[in-house]
């Protein structure tokens, strides 16, 4: 068996005017949940795409499966979801299904089955004779999801899977996710909702612009990016609060997302000082927290907060 | 292998289910046995005769012979019912006094009274100048007006031989008509077709060609539209290689086409194969269909037929896969498809340009032009033999063409599928087809 599902190495691509994706380098191991995080337009569909060979790369190499050169005759081998959903708006589901299944090389009859078996199982059994173009946003991506997973494919690339899921479906297709990677298969899924890799992933690679910002197990980046993090929470005096929160002495940096916060202390500076500090500030606080740097803070702390955050917002609002 | 087949089965199965398929496939056949039935009933239905006035100036019994001629005029697949209600007027010196009144009540249906369809102006002039006035409702009518032409031309041929003194039925005999009597003789045996009917098959031939070009390529255009703007070109790109996308989008659809074609074409068959008891069935005489003959499709014109359309199919259908490839919407699509169905225009035009002379240099010209070739040689074909080396060279050029298009179609395609945005120069799809 293989060591590692993915090597990527030194790719690069460039489109007509910018670069998309710079030298970057990553391995993913076999067996687990991969999370390829970045703000909007850091590269990482076209990393997926290069991955895939949909798109070659203008340098470097992709090998799959512990070694072999990436092509077009693995696909077999991957299940690809992609970020915008691609399904022919007047046909209907199972046959949607089965073609699908058909075009990763699945025998027609094996093909219709799966996609009954896997319909039933994501409880929506009874939508196989309805046409995509009358399901819903959500549903139409539960579809695009099965059809991704068909032939049951040993690497698993998602981009984007949770964006536009209510909470309820999001879950039943984190699970599948989840039961995927404990079978010894691997997942490799893109975001930019820094949450969502912090509670499935075992190993993230943090890109921005192009380039590889970090990668590694999620434990290690969270120890390495060291630091004594606070997370607090409080509900009145905010003036005061930023005036606490601004002291150099106390605090080093501070991300602040409204009704709470995550600082992290300054060097020689004791997390109890800045808790009496808080409270003489009369700040009313509901949480105060010694914690390890969370994912949002890394990605802040080593792209920018301005690459990070605005996008992110934008789209946790309907996640 | 098997991919491809899937994609071409989907394709295939999935036009064939549309609703414009259907419609489309079943009315077709349902208009052409319309227009085949549809003017025998009408003229049945029409069995009022038309009521005419002959205004009778001139001298001699002219006036008289036109009028029982008119009388005993009979519409043809009826049984016998007359064509016209004549009646004369005797008008010496005042013909234009009559004319006049007579007009006004022409057309007129007034308290239950009809008037006159129209009138007859007879005088010497008239008569021996063989310009005869008609003043009718229904001088727009080309085959009302030769059928009265065909009756006033022989009853006042009759009329002026008498007049010369010359014995009627010899002169009859002396002044009758010449006519080239046409059969077609293929390859040292005859046919049995006219030169009629042989030049029906080659038009028929080309607006079909034609019309398959412009509607199952502008198909595949729609076709790659669709993939193309609900993104499924992107999953179908993790599969299967874009060239192999494309091959399977063309083969479908062609294999409609064929379909669609075969069905109309078999219904065409059977129409005019059992056209004599379809006529007694909506109870019209036989014989006015059957009196044309019908062209017979020989195998090796079917042959030159089909391996045309294939190839010219192919072409075309590549360039507006391509087409649709660099476009980002349907109608983006329809404007830059214009060079495309230029050209299949041009084809069409050339069909023309070589009618009259089938054998000639320009005929022999276009032949070997791939864009032109499929239109052109078929019709060719069927009017005319044509050498089997330049039979082979067309096929060839026309072959190795379609492979240069479907060539730069693909490299277009290959690019143009996965990409958004502002629609490419020029240069930008050159570039595409270089790398």
């Amino acid at each position: 068996m293989y060591q590692n599902a993915i090597e990527l190495d030194g790719i690069s691509k460039r489109f007509a005017g910018h670069t998309a994706v710079r030298k970057l380098s990553l391995t993913v191991p076999r067996g687990g949940i991969y999370g390829l995080l970045g703000p909007n337009g850091a590269g990482k569909s076209t990393t997926i795409r290069m991955i895939l060979s949909i798109i070659l790369p203008d340098e470097g190499r992709v090998t799959l499966f512990g070694g072999e050169p990436a092509s077009r005759g693995l696909s077999e081998r991957i299940g690809y979801l992609p970020e915008e959903r691609g399904l022919y708006p007047r046909m209907l589901v199972a046959e949607q299904l089965t073609f699908l299944g058909e075009a990763k090389g699945l025998p027609r009859k094996r093909a219709r089955a799966l996609s009954a078996q896997w319909l039933a199982r994501l409880g929506i059994a009874d939508w196989g004779n309805k046409k995509v173009q009358d399901l819903s946003k959500g549903m139409q991506q539960k579809v695009q999801f099965i059809g991704s997973l068909l032939h049951e494919p040993e690497l698993v690339l998602l981009d984007e899977p949770f964006s536009g899921l209510d909470p309820v479906n999001s879950q039943v297709m984190r699970d599948v996710v989840v039961e995927i990677a404990r079978a010894g298969r691997t997942v490799l899924f893109s975001t930019h909702i820094m949450e969502q890799a912090e509670k499935m992933c075992d190993r993230i690679a943090i890109i921005a612009r192009g380039e590889k910002v970090v990668d590694g197990r999620l434990a290690d980046i969270r120890s390495e990016a060291g630091g004594r993090h606070v997370a607090l929470s409080f509900h009145r005096n905010q003036e005061g609060a930023a005036r606490v929160l601004a002291d150099r002495a106390l605090v080093h940096r501070v991300d602040d997302y409204g009704a709470s916060a995550e600082a992290e202390l300054a060097e020689g500076a004791a997390s109890d000082e800045l808790l009496r500090a808080l409270v003489n500030a009369d700040v009313g606080i509901s949480r105060f927290e010694v914690v390890e740097p969370s994912l949002q803070s890394i990605f802040i702390a080593k792209v920018g907060a301005d690459a990070a955050s605005a996008p992110a917002t934008e789209d946790m609002a309907h996640a | 292998m098997h991919k491809i087949w899937a994609v071409m089965r989907r394709e295939f199965l999935e036009k064939v289910r549309t609703r414009a398929f259907v419609i489309g496939t079943v009315l077709f056949p349902v208009l052409m046995v319309g227009l085949t039935v549809l003017p025998i009933l009408l003229d049945r239905r029409e069995t009022e005769p038309k009521r005419v006035a002959v205004v009778d100036g001139a001298s001699g019994d002219v006036g008289m012979k036109v009028t029982e001629a008119l009388a005993a005029s009979r519409r043809e697949g009826t049984n016998g019912a007359a064509r016209y209600s004549v009646v004369r007027v005797p008008a010496r010196e005042r013909v234009e006094g009559v004319r006049d009144s007579l007009i006004a009540i022409t057309g007129v249906h007034k308290d239950g009274v009809e008037g006159l369809d129209g009138i007859l102006v007879l005088t010497d002039e008239s008569v021996d100048g063989g310009r005869i006035p008609y003043l009718g409702v229904n001088v727009g009518s080309m085959a009302d007006m030769r059928k009265l032409e065909t009756e006033l031309q022989t009853t006042l041929r009759q009329e002026r031989l008498r007049r010369a003194g010359i014995d009627v039925f010899t002169g009859m005999k002396a002044s009758r008509s010449v006519d080239v009597v046409t059969s077609k003789v293929t390859a040292g045996k005859l046919t049995g077709e006219s030169g009629a009917t042989s030049f029906m098959l080659a038009y028929v031939m080309g607006f079909i060609l034609y019309f398959a070009m412009l509607l199952y390529g502008v198909q595949v255009m729609n076709s790659v539209m669709e993939e193309k703007t609900n993104r499924i070109a992107e999953v179908l790109a993790s599969s299967v290689t874009p060239f192999q996308m494309m091959l399977g989008k063309v083969v479908g659809v062609g294999g409609v086409g064929l379909l669609q074609l075969g069905i109309w074409g078999s219904t065409a068959m059977l129409v005019t194969t059992y056209r004599a008891p379809l006529a007694r069935l909506f109870g019209a005489s036989p014989d006015a269909l059957t009196a044309v003959k019908l062209p017979s499709v020989r195998p090796d014109l079917l042959a030159v037929f089909l391996i045309y359309f294939v190839l010219g199919f192919l072409l075309y259908a590549a360039a507006y896969a391509a087409v649709a490839a660099m476009c980002n919407s349907q109608q983006e699509a329809q404007q830059a498809n214009t060079p495309v169905t230029l050209c299949i225009v041009a084809g069409f035009m050339a069909m023309f340009a070589l009618l009259n002379e089938p054998s000639g240099s320009l005929a022999r010209t276009l032949s070997m032009i791939p864009i032109l070739a499929p239109f052109v040689v078929p019709v060719r074909y069927s009017l005319a033999p044509i050498p089997i080396a330049e039979l082979l060279l067309s096929m060839a050029l026309t072959f190795g063409g379609m492979l240069l298009v479907v060539w730069i179609a693909g490299r277009i395609y290959r690019v143009g599928i996965l990409m958004y945005g502002k629609r490419p120069k020029l240069s930008e799809i050159w570039r595409w087809v270089r790398s």
